[in-house]
């Protein structure tokens, strides 16, 4: 009985408590007293800190109630529920939105790894960041409160609002302390994603609508909606169009090619830290969308246009590894890479398959982690030469051996080696497109077959080519530097600083940890992805009968 | 030695490198010039380990088919079962095991004082030995793995430490060039791999070798269905590809040529004695896989027989002695490949571990040269060195007797036994073996002469200096090894090698071959090839001391009569230029079209979309001019039409 009291108790509160705990951490850092800015971000990093503390605390009680998932007695932990737009007659209420958060095996982990990254995102900042030192970090922690609250949300409206708020800070963060064209980044990056979601707006709305029609009131409840989604309450049609308003907002965010123009742009422009959040938690909001909202609530839809949106993924694998290889601007081949490697967690999302999901989604972390690194190391160099220019720098091996040494081991991660988390979640989505035609998993055959692999794979080899030839122009050859660098006037050292090894230290150890043992984590999506983004439908019990025929 | 002996023996061969790797890479500011002292005890660690897993498997029970040992799982696979951590162990295993730590115990004893200038520690000292045991531990994971997942993970791992290892002396561009084209080259190889094991998986949804093998010896799907040869055919083939890329075979043997810009110890180990056989071994161990595809069998053993003699042909007119013992190696491995095509499994295993021998002992020789050369390694600037360099000097010519063939070093009766299993399969490939065997003879024993005879002469400002004993004490060992392993497997010792595998390919290779019955061998069915191909060898090494010893005019006079021969073997065949013509400049210049479509073609578009609003909101900007006329007409207007309307 104190495990219920626990859970009811601190597990309802808890991620309510993480959600807001950096909007308090940036209302305090604007209330007066207003110390120096060394105290600022200090009091920033210790606010992000204290969130990541919560999130362990969460992912514990998660671990300790996850039984009751397994079990099916429950869909979500750690929910909290508060009533905000309501019909008049509380017995049978015509509209039912509401404050809901909750987690799965799913967004768990996501969650953490936003938790995880802001501290180091702040922490990487402290040396780079001059001017409106203060209102940065504001900004840095309302994105978090945005990012954290779309994970968590649990009601499309309250989901639709995280989305859209994640924007603001970020706009502000390109547009001030971006590069010379920040203006214009900044412009393009909001418009450009705004256009998109609105889109996913109307979506939401329609579905409302057609709630109400049907069903007599109106909900926005995800579980509801996903409970009568898989019961098939919507018609193909309309199944159809929702599933392309939908992802018209998150293609977008992926970005799935052709829509990624936005993205190298935007990260090249934004400051170290945006560009770290921005790679690693904001372009997980389309594919998290896709598998929170799109292929649960519109199975038939997603089933129905998973080719289409597979092939538009691998071309962007391809596409975007090819462009990067030609890239003379490293952020920018970062960046690059990253529209490449979405593409691959799209393919594993869309083979709807248990073994391709959960590398979609192991995907998504291991991006999250080693491309967030990446984007701390290209800032170490930044900082350090002020050009980002590939043709410019070289032979830093010689002089900044912790940098050679994190930028190898990254690059490993970020191209798949084995023992290295990279290769886990790219093997998961090759290996579940691979099998998607099949009856594997005792569900019904998917959409994607061994076909879409060949040239997927084709990107593993691309992959490898731009970024160690990245790695040979940067780190091999004679020393290459512009005249008066490297540039230690704010106190960094010739090599990594110890605040710079401390940052990226933390993400090789959990990239070395999944590597090894990804078994913790793909067993907790695992339950998540059957029990909410591939519910066995009618069709799949059909699967499971002629599966079991055939052993 | 019970089940939980051979567990943590396993475990102390896979683990005891990658503990000295990590010990040598964390403590090496600490330890500086004692670094190699963390490598040498984790090798050696899995020396004794290997040994023991050999002794017990030596002892095992006839009739016993490898012992499997999980660890623990590793990845779910989505349908509630798990691609494991486990090993396997059966006397394929335990040989490989005991050559790669041997080899690798040798080369780390032999690079504390390589890896040495003047007895100081060369820059990066510690980072050698971290890599150096950090490839042992990979490839002790390649080869004890069970499972195709984890043998990838080594395959991946090897390639990795190569890279590092090849880009040592990160600071020439060439060989930061070479690294990344060893793992580039290597991953187009892994591309198929991968695919063929994604196949093994659709086919048989499993990994593990016991049951795959299972499934592929019973001829069923694990559907139940039975398996179509032309499926058979396409995984082996695609497995190939990353045997290909591994083993350096053509189309793929371009990068291990380059790799020789890494430390001479590192050629030796990674790129002569082990990694490079890893391809070998792959299709060894997947010989149910291959010998159930007839084609596939065919195409391998056409791929070794033409890489065998096309190395070979470059090896002949090549001046630096790495690059001559690089292109050997391909080519030996081109035999390995041909035994393999022709259902000789253990005679290719057997060439593999007498090659391992020999070739370490050739490269650690030329690394000797190199020592004392202060870094040159072409022949054309020094010669004679015999007196200089006279342990190297006698040490090298029994590596070199070895790879030529001889009579009754080890090289002989492995080569002997391949090509004698080539000629029974096919005339024409038993053809290229034999030529292949005599100009390996001849291009080995002109580098001989060329470096060791004439009259001593050195590179300008060196002060040639025999090697130190560390490095004498592995060539030797090592010369013990390229004279007598091929006693092992001889018919006076009953064959011990084979006889030992033959569990291995009983079921595979072997019964599709059926050894010649011992009733009707007469002296010329056993010894006539031996005498040939000896008298082959004899006869090359006699024609490259006449050629470079005694009339040293005729190489030059050759050179200008076939000039257009000789610049297309100096030019390696260009295949290099021709795959930079054909794939790397087209990829990117396609990648630069990429960017030009990004930059132009869709923001284009982008801008035309959002040109519309604007436009629009320019047009309804003229109408808000402000000026009360404008709004009054407008007003007008707008009376006129509703009265129209209105009536």
């Amino acid at each position: 009985m104190e495990e219920s009291y626990e859970l009811v108790t601190v597990g309802s509160w808890i991620l309510t408590l993480i959600i807001f705990s950096p909007l308090v951490g940036a209302v305090l850092l604007m209330l007066p007293p207003r110390g120096d800015d060394v105290s600022a971000r200090r009091s920033a990093l210790f606010c992000s800190l204290v969130t990541l503390g919560l999130t362990v605390m969460a992912l514990s009680l998660f671990y300790k109630a996850e039984p009751k998932i397994r079990g099916g007695e429950t869909d979500f932990l750690l929910t909290h529920s508060i009533p905000w737009i309501v019909g008049d007659d509380p017995e049978t209420p015509t509209i039912d939105i509401g404050y809901r958060v909750g987690v799965d095996g799913i967004s768990i982990w996501l969650v953490l790894l936003t938790s995880l990254l802001m501290p180091l995102a702040i922490w990487s900042s402290f040396s780079s960041i001059r001017t409106r030192v203060r209102e940065y970090y504001v900004l840095l922690l309302l994105l978090q409160v945005g990012l954290l609250g779309v994970f968590c949300a649990m009601d499309l409206l309250l989901f639709y609002v995280f989305f859209e708020f994640t924007l603001v800070p970020l706009f502000f963060l390109i547009g001030i302390w971006g590069g010379p064209e920040r203006r214009r980044a900044a412009g393009k990056f909001f418009l450009y994603t705004l256009a998109g979601s609105v889109f996913t707006f109307a979506g939401i709305v329609y579905l409302a609508y057609y709630s109400f029609t049907t069903q007599g009131h109106i909900t926005l409840n995800i579980e509801e909606l996903t409970q009568m989604g898989q019961e098939g309450f919507l018609p193909p049609n309309v199944q159809w169009w929702l599933f392309l308003a939908f992802a018209a907002g998150f293609a977008i965010k992926v970005p799935l090619f052709p829509f990624h123009t936005w993205l190298p742009l935007a990260h090249t422009e934004a400051p170290t830290a945006g560009s770290v959040i921005l790679a690693a938690v904001l372009l997980k909001l389309g594919t998290y969308g896709f598998c929170r909202l799109s292929i649960p609530m519109l199975p038939d839809a997603a089933f129905a246009l998973a080719p289409t949106i597979a092939v538009f993924a691998i071309i962007g694998i391809i596409y975007a590894a090819l462009a990067a290889w030609v890239q003379t601007d490293v952020k920018k081949l970062v960046a690059y890479s990253s529209v490449s490697h979405l593409g691959f967690c799209m393919l594993g999302l869309f083979s709807l398959k248990v073994a391709g999901v959960n590398g979609g989604v192991l995907y998504m972390i291991n991006h999250g982690l080693s491309t967030g690194a990446l984007f701390v190391l290209v800032g170490c160099i930044y900082e350090r030469y002020h050009t980002r220019n590939i043709h410019e720098i070289g032979g830093l091996a010689r002089q900044m051996p912790w940098l050679a040494f994190f930028l190898i081991f990254f690059t490993l991660s970020s191209i798949g080696l084995p023992g290295l988390n990279g290769f886990v979640g790219e093997f998961l989505v090759l290996l579940g497109a691979a099998t998607s035609g099949t009856t594997f998993d005792g569900r019904a055959a998917g959409p994607l077959g061994f076909g879409y692999v060949i040239p997927a794979a084709l990107g593993i080899i691309l992959g490898a080519v731009y970024m160690l030839w990245m790695c040979q122009r940067i780190l091999f050859g004679p020393v290459i530097e512009p005249p008066h660098t490297p540039d230690l006037s704010t106190g960094l050292t010739k090599d990594l600083t110890r605040r710079e090894i401390s940052i990226l230290a933390p993400l090789a150890m959990c990239c070395v940890f999944i590597g090894v043992y990804p078994k913790p984590m793909l067993d907790t999506f695992e339950v998540a992805v059957r029990q909410h983004i591939l519910r066995q439908g009618a069709s799949d019990k059909v699967a499971e009968v002629t599966a079991e025929a055939h052993p | 030695m019970s089940a939980e002996n051979l567990k943590l023996c396993s475990l102390v061969v896979l683990l005891a490198p990658l503990a000295g790797a990590i010990l040598a890479g964390a403590f090496g500011q600490v330890l500086r010039s004692r670094t190699h002292w963390p490598a040498i005890f984790g090798v050696g660690a899995a020396f004794t380990a290997a040994i023991y897993i050999l002794v017990h498997v030596f002892h095992a029970p006839a009739g016993s088919t490898g012992i499997s040992i999980p660890i623990y799982d590793w990845i779910t696979d989505g349908t509630g079962s798990s691609f494991k951590v486990e090993f396997l162990i059966d006397p394929l295993t335990a040989v490989m095991l005991v050559i790669v730590t041997g080899i690798s115990l040798l080369v780390v004893i032999y690079s504390r004082d390589y890896m040495r200038d003047h007895g100081h520690p060369e820059r990066g000292y510690e980072r050698f030995f971290a890599f150096l045991a950090l490839f042992v531990f990979a490839m002790c994971a390649l080869v004890l793995c069970g499972n195709f997942l984890l043998l990838y993970l080594g395959w991946e791992a090897v390639g990795l430490c190569s890279y590092l290892l090849i880009g040592f002396y990160y600071g020439r561009p060439a060989a930061a060039a070479a690294a990344k084209k060893a793992f580039l080259v290597n991953r187009v190889g892994d591309f198929g791999f991968g695919l063929g094991i994604l196949l093994i998986y659709l086919s048989f949804r499993t990994l593990d070798y016991k049951q795959v093998f299972s499934f592929v010896d019973q001829g069923l799907l694990a559907s139940g269905e039975p398996i179509s040869p032309a499926l058979m055919t396409t995984i082996a083939l695609l497995l190939l590809c990353g045997a290909c890329g591994k083993s350096a075979q053509l189309p793929l043997h371009v990068w291990l040529p380059d790799a020789m810009e890494g430390p001479s110890p590192v050629s030796a180990l990674i790129h002569a004695a082990t990694m490079v056989t890893a391809g070998v071994y792959m299709v060894a161990r997947c010989g149910a896989i291959f010998t159930a595809s007839e084609t596939a069998m065919t195409i391998v053993a056409v791929i070794g027989a033409v890489t065998a003699l096309f190395a070979a042909t470059i090896a002949l007119v090549q001046t630096d002695m790495k690059r001559i013992l690089a292109y050997s190696t391909i080519s030996q491995l081109g035999y390995m490949f041909l035994a393999l095509g022709v259902y000789a499994a253990d005679s290719a295993i057997f060439h593999l571990f007498t090659h391992a021998f020999f070739k370490a002992l050739l490269f650690l020789g030329a690394g000797s040269v190199m020592h004392a050369m202060g870094g040159v390694i072409d022949v054309r600037h020094f010669s004679g060195l015999r007196r200089v360099l006279p342990w190297t000097y006698a040490t090298f010519v029994i590596g070199s007797l070895a790879l030529a063939g001889f009579p009754m070093f080890s090289g002989f009766f492995s080569k002997d036994e391949i090509i004698h299993h080539a000629l029974a399969a096919h005339p024409v490939l038993g053809g290229m073996a034999l030529l292949t065997a005599a100009l390996t003879a001849f291009y080995t024993f002109r580098m001989v002469f060329l470096a060791f005879h004439g009259s001593t002469r050195v590179p300008e400002g060196v002060h040639p200096h025999e090697s130190g004993g560390w490095m004498l004490a592995s060539l030797c060992v090592l010369s013990i090894g390229a004279v007598a392993a091929g006693y092992v497997g001889v018919e006076a010792t009953g064959r011990a090698f084979h006889h030992f595998l033959s569990p291995v390919f009983a079921a595979t290779f072997t019964a599709a071959h059926p050894t010649e019955a011992a009733a009707h061998a007469t002296f010329w069915s056993v010894y006539g090839l031996m005498i040939v191909s000896g008298g082959l060898s004899i006869a090359a090494i006699v024609a490259a001391y006449f050629v470079y010893v005694r009339q040293p005019w005729i190489p030059g006079l050759v050179k200008a009569s076939a000039i257009g021969v000789y610049r297309l073997l100096w030019g390696k065949y260009h295949v290099d230029e021709l795959y930079d013509l054909s794939v790397v400049q087209p990829a990117r210049q396609t990648g630069r079209i990429c960017v030009g479509i990004d930059d132009y073609f869709v923001d284009g578009l982008l801008w035309v979309i959002t040109a519309v609003p604007q436009g629009i909101a320019y047009l309804l900007r003229v109408m808000q001019s402000g000026l009360l006329q404008g709004y009054a007409l407008s007003m007008v207007a707008g009376i006129v039409v509703l009265l129209l309307l209105a009536l």
